[in-house]
C-alpha cells in the first residue's frame, strides 16, 4: 500500500547494513542487532548482516487485515487463546510483502553475500527483534520467531514475514490480556538477517578471574557447539586460566561436558543435546585459539577501560584468526567498576530472590562442609 | 568414621581369602578403578565397617555376576561420587564373604579434599536440579535406545564374531547404565536430604518428608496394577485354577487347555512385552528375566487371586495423593514466615527433582534391566559352547569370571577350555554352599562405628546411631526394637521371619513380615501381609515405599529384627513411632 512518493524515503531507511548501525539505532533495529553494529564499528569481528527496521513494518499490514485482526481479538474470551493466535498468525502471514521492500532486502542480501565472500553458500539466521513495550517482550518471548540456516533470498523474504507475523501475534495476545486499555497498534518489531556462523566451539572470556577478582588473570570457559550451554550453566565447561601480562596459559581444565548446544536442522533451532562421546573428554580449543581470544579480550578491556566479559564463537573449517567472532561484551559487574546501564548490555530480568538453595543447604547442613 | 576404644568388632577373619572362588585368584580385567574393585576380605578390613547388602543381593553372586557387581555398586558408585563431587564420600567398595556382598564406604578424610569436592559439587548439581525433567529425560532416552538395540538383536542368527562383539557391547552398556545410576542418585539424594534436614531444622521432623513426596506414578506401580488386572481377567475367563502351580511351562499348558486359556495367555504375553524386562535381583546375570521365565509374574497373579477381593489401585492412589496433599497443607500451617518460604521452595525443588519417585522409578531402566543384555548374549554363547562340547550346559558360562572368559575367547592368556570347564562343578558347589550359609552371616563385619559420616549411606541403609548401638549391644535381651517410622499405623499380629526371598512362599495372609530388607522381588507379598519390619533401610527403601502404597504399617532400620524376633512371636508394630515390641515369644 505504500507506493506513493513518501515510500522513497521510508524505503531508504527500511533496510540497514550492519556497518551502518550504531547503538543509537536501538529504537529502529532492536538491541541485539544494535549491539552487534556497535561492535562491528569498533573493529571487532562479528557475524555480518543487515536489519529490516521497524520503519519498514509500520505501513506493511493493510487496513483490512488490521481491522480483521482487531475484530478477532475483540471477541469474547473463549479460553482458546492458542487457536485465536493461530488464526491471527495465518491472517498476517497471508499478506504479501510490498515489492519495494522485497527489492531492498534482495539488494542488501546480495551485498552481504559479496562482503562475506560466501556467495550462494551464505547461510543466515533471520531473527525477530522486539523493541520497547516494557514487559511484553519478556512475557511473550516464546512467540517471537527465529529461523536459522536459510540460503535462498525468497526464503529469507518469506521468513521476514513470519517474524513480523509472530510479533503481531505476540502483541495481540498481550493486548488481549489487558483488553480495553490499549488500541491494537502495530507492534514494534525489527528483523535482523545475520550470517549464521557454523560454530565449532563457543564460550566466554573474563578479563579478570571471576571468582577471586584477580586482574592479573584472564579466564576462558568454553564448550563445543554454540555458547548457550556455557552461558546457561548447563555444562561444566573447559576452563583455561591465562596470565594477562605474559599471555602464558597458567592452567587447563577439561570439563565434564555431557551436553552441548547444537543446531538441529529438523527443529530449525539450536537445542541442548547429549555431546557425542568422543568430544566430551576433548578440550574444545587449542592453545593458539586460547591466546588469540585472550589478546582480543584484553584489547576490548583496554578500549572500554574496565574489566569485561566477552562472548565469542569459533567457526568450523576456517583458519585462525578469521574463525573468531565476537558476539557481545559487557562490563564484569561482580568485580569491575560500577557502570550503571551499560549501553552494550541491557540488564537481564532479575530472578526472584530465593530463600532456599538445596545445593548450599546440603553442603552446609547435610554434608556439614566447614566454611559453607 | 569414628570409633571408641573397646569398640565392638565382628572379625572378618573367617572370611579372609586369597582366592575369590577356590582356584581363582583375581585378575582385574577392567582397570582402571576409581578407588578399588570387588575383593575377598583381608585382615586389614577389620579396621573398617562392612554392611551386608541383603537389600540388593540376597543369595550370593556367581562369578559372572561379580563382574556386573564390580561395574555397578563398585565402579559406578565410585565414579558417580567422584564426578558429582559428593563431599564426604568417594562411593562404595565391596567385599565378598564367600559369595555374599558386603558394602563399605570410602570416606573422604582430608579437609582439602572435602573443600575441593564441595567447590565442584554446587556447579555440577545445581543446573541438574534446576532442569531435572529434561536431564533425566535425556538419560532415560539413552537407556531406552540401548534396550531397543539389544532387545531386538537376532542372537541365534549371528556369526561367532558378531555374537562375541555383542557380549562386549552388553558389558559396556551395563557399565554405562550404572554410571548414570549413581550420577543421578547422588544428585537427587542431596536434594532430598537437604529437604529432610530443613524439615528437622524448622521443627516438622525429617521423617515427614518422604510422605510429602509420595503418590507419583511409577513403572512398577503400573506393573502391579496390570498384574491385578490380569488376576481379575483370569477370574472372568475362568482360567485361575492353574495359576497356583509352581512351574511356568506347566501353568501355560494347563491354562491353554481351558476354553478361554489362549485368550488369557495372549494378554499375559502382551503384558510381558512391556513389563517383563526385569530380573529379580540387581546384577544377577544367573537369574532369568520375566520375559525368559515368567514364573514370578504368574506367582504374583496367583497370590492376588488368593485374596477375596481385588485391591483397587486407582482408589488407593487417589487416597495416597489426597493424604499427601493434606500432609503438605498441615505442614504449611505449622510453619511461618521465612521458614514457610524455605519449606515451599525446598518442597518445589523436590517435587521437580523427586528422589522418592526416582528411587523406585529407575529400577526398571537400570537395576532390574541393565544386566539382561549380558545374560542373553552370554546364554547364546553358552549354548554354542555347550554344543561344541567345551562346557556342559549353557549357564556354565556364569561360573567363569569375566577376565577368564575374555582371555579364553580372545586368546593371549593361559586359560584353556578344559582347565576352565574342570573348575565349574566345584564353583557351582561353592555357590550352593554359600547360598545355604547366607542367612547366618552377620549384618555387619569389621569395626562397628559410633557414627557414619556419609548421610547418603545413613539414608539408603538406615545406619542411624540407634542402628549402630543395637548392633553393638547384641540382640539377646531386647523386647523392643526402634527403627525408622516408614509407614504409619499400629497393628498386632504373628511374625513370619524370612531371611531369603526363596522362602517367600511361606508367608501366610495376615502375618507380619520380618526380614533383612526387601526388593521388587518381594512386592507381591505386600498384598497379603499385615505389616512389615526390616533390619536395614531408610525412609525411601523399597519396603517403606511399597508399604505406603499398600497402606500397611512399616518400620525399617531396626538393625536386629530378624535376630530378635522368631517366627510365631506375637508382635506389635507402630509405624508412626517406629517401634516394634515382642508381646509374646514363641520360644520360651
Amino acid at each position: 500500500m505504500t507506493t506513493d512518493a513518501s515510500a522513497g524515503t521510508a524505503a531508504g531507511a527500511a533496510v540497514l547494513d550492519l556497518a551502518d548501525i550504531r547503538i543509537a539505532d536501538v529504537g529502529r533495529v532492536g538491541a541485539k542487532v544494535a549491539r552487534l553494529g556497535e561492535l562491528a564499528a569498533a573493529g571487532w569481528p562479528v557475524p555480518d548482516g543487515y536489519a529490516v527496521t521497524v520503519d519498514a513494518l509500520g505501513d506493511w499490514l493493510p487496513a483490512a487485515a488490521r481491522s480483521e485482526l482487531a475484530r478477532l481479538f475483540a471477541e469474547p474470551d473463549t479460553g482458546l487463546l492458542h487457536r485465536l493466535s493461530a488464526h491471527a498468525q495465518a491472517l498476517i502471514e497471508s499478506q504479501p510483502l510490498p515489492q519495494w521492500l522485497a527489492e531492498e532486502v534482495t539488494r542488501a542480501h546480495e551485498r552481504l553475500r559479496a562482503r562475506t565472500g560466501l556467495g550462494q553458500d551464505l547461510k543466515v539466521a533471520v531473527r525477530s527483534s522486539a523493541i520497547g513495550e516494557d514487559g511484553a517482550g519478556a512475557s511473550y518471548a516464546g512467540q517471537y520467531a527465529t529461523y536459522l540456516g536459510l540460503t535462498d533470498v525468497a526464503d529469507v523474504l518469506d521468513h521476514i514475514r513470519k517474524c513480523w507475523a509472530s510479533g503481531f501475534t505476540a502483541h495481540a495476545l498481550h493486548y488481549r490480556s489487558r483488553a480495553g486499555e490499549d488500541e491494537l497498534h502495530t507492534h514494534d518489531l525489527a528483523v535482523g538477517v545475520l550470517q549464521l556462523v557454523d560454530v565449532r566451539s563457543a564460550g566466554v572470556v573474563f578479563t579478570l578471574d571471576p571468582v577471586s577478582g584477580n586482574r592479573d588473570r584472564m579466564v576462558i570457559e568454553a564448550n563445543w557447539g554454540f555458547g548457550e550451554s556455557v552461558v546457561s550453566g548447563h555444562v561444566t565447561p573447559d576452563q583455561w586460566v591465562v596470565d594477562k601480562a605474559s599471555g602464558a596459559i597458567v592452567s587447563r581444565t577439561v570439563g565434564a561436558k555431557y551436553v552441548w548446544s547444537a543446531f538441529d536442522p529438523d527443529a530449525g533451532k539450536v537445542v541442548l543435546a547429549p555431546l557425542p562421546g568422543e568430544l566430551s573428554g576433548q578440550p574444545c580449543l587449542d592453545d593458539d585459539e586460547v591466546r588469540y581470544l585472550c589478546a582480543k579480550a584484553a584489547e576490548i578491556e583496554r578500549r572500554e577501560g574496565s574489566p569485561q566479559d566477552v562472548e565469542w564463537a569459533i567457526a568450523r573449517d576456517i583458519a585462525l584468526p578469521a574463525s573468531v567472532f565476537i558476539l557481545q561484551h559487557r562490563p564484569e559487574t561482580t568485580w569491575g567498576e560500577a557502570d550503571p546501564e551499560p549501553p552494550t548490555a541491557p540488564e537481564p530480568a532479575a530472578a526472584p530472590a530465593k530463600a532456599f538453595d538445596p545445593v548450599q543447604y546440603a553442603l552446609r547442613n547435610v554434608f556439614k562442609v566447614p566454611g559453607t | 568414621m569414628t570409633t571408641q576404644a573397646g569398640a565392638r568388632v565382628n572379625p572378618v577373619d573367617d572370611f579372609v581369602r586369597e582366592e575369590l572362588y577356590p582356584g581363582y585368584k583375581q585378575a582385574f580385567g577392567s582397570q582402571p578403578y576409581v578407588a578399588g574393585p570387588v575383593r575377598p576380605f583381608s585382615k586389614a578390613d577389620n579396621a573398617r565397617y562392612w554392611l551386608r547388602d541383603s537389600l540388593h543381593f540376597s543369595e550370593g553372586m556367581v562369578p559372572a555376576s561379580i563382574a556386573t557387581l564390580d561395574d555397578a555398586q563398585t565402579w559406578g558408585a565410585q565414579l558417580g561420587a567422584e564426578i558429582v563431587g559428593v563431599p564426604p564420600t568417594r562411593g562404595s567398595v565391596n567385599r565378598l564373604a564367600g559369595t555374599h556382598v558386603y558394602i563399605g564406604i570410602i570416606d573422604v578424610d582430608t579437609d582439602w579434599q572435602i573443600q575441593s569436592r564441595a567447590a565442584r559439587f554446587g556447579p555440577y548439581v545445581g543446573p541438574i536440579l534446576a532442569d531435572f525433567d529434561r536431564y533425566w529425560g535425556m538419560r532415560a532416552a539413552e537407556l531406552q535406545s540401548a534396550y531397543d538395540h539389544f532387545d531386538n538383536l537376532d542372537l541365534a542368527g549371528m556369526d561367532p564374531a558378531q555374537l562375541w562383539t555383542t557380549v562386549k557391547d552388553a558389558y559396556a552398556f551395563h557399565r554405562r547404565a550404572w554410571f548414570i545410576h549413581f550420577e543421578v542418585m547422588y544428585v537427587l539424594t542431596a536434594n532430598y536430604l537437604a529437604f529432610y534436614q530443613l524439615a528437622e531444622e524448622i521443627g516438622l521432623g525429617g521423617s515427614i518428608v518422604s510422605a510429602l513426596l509420595a503418590g507419583e506414578q511409577t513403572f512398577y506401580a503400573k506393573t502391579d496394577e496390570e498384574l491385578w488386572k490380569l488376576a481379575r481377567r483370569a477370574r472372568d475367563l475362568e482360567v485361575s485354577s492353574p495359576l497356583r502351580h509352581a512351574d511356568a511351562a506347566e501353568m501355560r499348558r494347563q491354562i491353554e487347555a481351558l476354553p478361554n486359556g489362549r485368550i488369557w495367555w495372549g494378554e499375559f504375553e502382551a503384558f510381558l512385552r512391556t513389563y517383563g524386562w526385569r530380573m529379580e535381583e540387581t546384577c544377577r546375570v544367573d537369574t532369568p528375566s520375566w520375559v525368559e521365565d515368567p514364573t514370578p509374574a504368574l506367582y504374583t497373579i496367583g497370590t492376588f487371586l488368593s485374596k477375596p477381593e481385588t485391591f483397587d489401585f486407582h482408589a488407593a492412589r487417589q487416597l495416597a495423593v489426597a493424604e499427601r496433599d493434606a500432609q503438605i497443607e498441615a505442614a504449611r500451617r505449622a510453619v511461618n514466615g521465612s521458614d514457610l518460604q524455605r519449606f515451599n521452595e525446598a518442597l518445589a525443588s523436590n517435587q521437580a527433582a523427586n528422589f522418592a519417585w526416582w528411587n523406585e522409578e529407575h529400577n526398571y531402566l537400570i537395576d532390574r534391566r541393565a544386566a539382561i543384555p549380558v545374560r542373553q548374549a552370554s546364554l547364546e554363547l553358552g549354548a554354542r559352547l555347550a554344543a561344541e562340547g567345551r562346557i556342559e550346559r549353557p549357564d556354565d558360562l556364569f561360573f567363569l569370571f569375566k577376565p577368564e572368559l575374555f582371555d579364553v575367547m580372545e586368546g593371549g592368556g593361559a586359560a584353556s577350555w578344559p582347565n576352565l570347564a574342570a573348575m565349574i562343578p566345584d564353583r557351582r558347589a561353592y555357590f550352593e554352599e554359600w547360598r545355604r550359609r547366607g542367612p547366618e552371616l552377620p549384618t555387619m563385619l569389621g569395626t562397628i562405628p559410633d557414627s557414619v559420616p556419609d548421610p547418603i549411606m545413613i539414608e539408603v541403609f538406615g545406619l542411624s546411631g540407634h542402628f549402630l548401638e543395637t548392633l553393638k549391644g547384641g540382640a539377646a535381651e531386647v523386647t523392643e526394637l526402634r527403627g525408622f517410622p516408614a509407614s504409619k499405623g499400629v497393628v498386632e499380629g504373628v511374625a513370619r521371619v524370612i531371611t531369603t526371598v526363596t522362602e517367600i512362599s511361606k508367608v501366610q495372609p495376615g502375618e507380619i513380615l520380618v526380614c533383612g530388607g526387601t526388593t521388587t522381588k518381594w512386592t507381591p507379598v505386600f498384598g497379603i501381609i499385615k505389616a512389615c519390619v526390616c533390619d536395614t533401610g531408610g525412609s525411601l527403601t523399597h519396603a517403606a515405599i511399597v508399604s505406603r502404597e499398600y497402606g500397611i504399617p512399616c518400620v525399617v532400620g531396626t538393625a536386629a529384627a530378624t535376630q530378635t524376633i522368631k517366627t510365631g512371636d506375637r508382635i506389635r508394630v507402630d509405624g508412626r513411632q517406629g517401634t516394634v515390641q515382642v508381646l509374646a515369644s514363641q520360644v520360651q
